[in-house]
């Protein structure tokens, strides 16, 4: 039954460009497959080759870089925020309104849906959000997005979305940025009294603040 | 000296995000590039966001959840007696890259005979020929490896065994066992497994 489902054919590929690059992954396990052949029979060992994800998770931290900061003894506080995204590469394609349809709802990256944790009570707009793990989407559109924090967690793309467990959505304004970025890049920028949520694709940028309470 | 913590040590001190680093890969974002090592997380269900996407009525919670960086073997001497190796015997290894791995636990769970509450704890380990000390702390948030033995939960003592293939990634997942599951931890031609005791005590 999983088997009929499309996104679970992703399964092997967790990326949003799945069909084509489970294509080149079977060729690639195809190629493997010759190699490891050709090795064994000259009797060579083969460790066993696992393409690494097209869009890798990552992390990133309020205040910036907290656990090198901790370790140096240079932290001023606690950590404050922990974001955890999926990184997806722009490479040859157009990205918002083509790659990422304008209008719809987006996981913020890729594979597993974004996820944020406050370790404080946070502001976000008028929504007071009480300390703990948040999944993070957006409904992209040419010159505004609308940020939402749902607080059902652990989910996978956008497949589980349910708007009754919104607990924020807030409209941001988008930033044209000259200077296209390659690799999908969220980070927590200090301001006053909290921080931006920082985002930014291609030639896109936006900025949500978040107020620590 | 030159095992992890030393070759961790070095990393910090010239600021480099990854110890295992050979170089960028890409120097078009002017804010961070993919790490050489990438984060990467395995979840108890295994899959458990996907199977939660196709079947949302009936999937109950997570039950674990392991967010650790996986560097590549790339040709080197992983675990050995010798000085040249990334991770020497004797030496405490934080069990990838970059930041320390951290094992969640979203019930009560039993690991060597000691009850864990639920919640986010470090794992790092001590790695010898025939056998890993495996560890849990709770000094949460750290680059490297803290080494902080005044907030260690348990100590385990786990049998180093064969993997096959041999892995050029440095692999963590979740496997089901009768007892509630297995956390295999694997890496070129070795793995080893801890037993999770799920049964709530």
């Amino acid at each position: 039954m999983l088997k009929n489902l499309p996104f679970i054919l992703c399964n092997s590929c967790r990326n949003i460009d799945s069909f084509i690059f489970e294509k080149i992954l079977n060729m690639k396990h195809l190629l493997t497959a010759m190699c490891f052949l050709c090795a064994s029979a000259a009797g060579f060992a083969q460790a066993k080759v696992i393409p690494l994800d097209k869009s890798p998770l990552d992390v990133c931290y309020f205040p910036e870089n907290f656990p090198m900061l901790k370790i140096q003894g240079k932290a001023a506080g606690p950590l404050l925020a922990r974001l955890i995204y999926s990184r997806p590469s722009k490479g040859d394609r157009i990205v918002f309104g083509e790659l990422i349809a304008y209008g719809k709802l987006w996981r913020l990256g890729a594979n597993e849906a974004t996820e944020i944790e406050f370790f404080q009570n946070v502001k976000i707009g008028s929504y007071k959000l009480k300390k703990g793990r948040y999944t993070v989407y957006t409904i992209p559109e040419a010159n505004k997005w609308t940020v939402i924090f749902n607080k059902e967690n652990d989910t996978w793309g956008s497949f589980g979305y349910d708007p009754k467990k919104d607990v924020a959505k807030i409209t941001v304004p988008v930033q044209t940025i000259t200077d296209s970025v390659e690799i999908f890049t969220i980070s927590l920028d200090k301001i006053s009294s909290g921080f931006n949520m920082n985002i930014s694709w291609d030639n896109t940028k936006v900025n949500l603040p978040i107020y620590l309470q | 000296m030159a095992g992890c913590v030393n070759k961790e040590q070095e990393a910090i001190n010239s600021g480099s995000k990854d110890a295992d680093s050979l170089s960028l890969l890409s120097g078009k974002n002017p804010y961070s590039s993919i790490d050489q090592s990438p984060m990467d997380v395995s979840y108890y269900p295994e899959g458990y966001p996907q199977i939660k996407m196709a079947m949302p009525q009936q999937t109950a919670g997570p039950v674990a959840r392991v967010i650790y960086s996986r560097p590549h073997k790339k040709g080197r001497i992983i675990f050995s007696h010798s000085e040249n190796s990334l991770c020497k015997y004797g030496q405490p290894w934080r069990f990838g890259a970059n930041e320390s791995t951290e094992i969640e636990f979203f019930e009560p769970v039993v690991i060597n005979n000691k009850n864990l509450s639920a919640g986010r704890y470090v794992l790092y380990c001590i790695p010898q020929e025939d056998r890993w000390v495996l560890v849990v702390n709770s000094n949460l948030h750290s680059w490297g490896l803290h080494v902080d033995p005044d907030q260690d939960i348990t100590r385990i003592e786990l049998p180093v065994q064969e993997q096959k293939p041999a892995l050029e990634d440095f692999t963590m997942v979740f496997k089901p066992a009768y007892y509630g599951a297995d956390l295999i931890i694997a890496w070129d031609s070795i793995k080893v497994i801890l037993p999770i005791n799920f049964s709530k005590s």
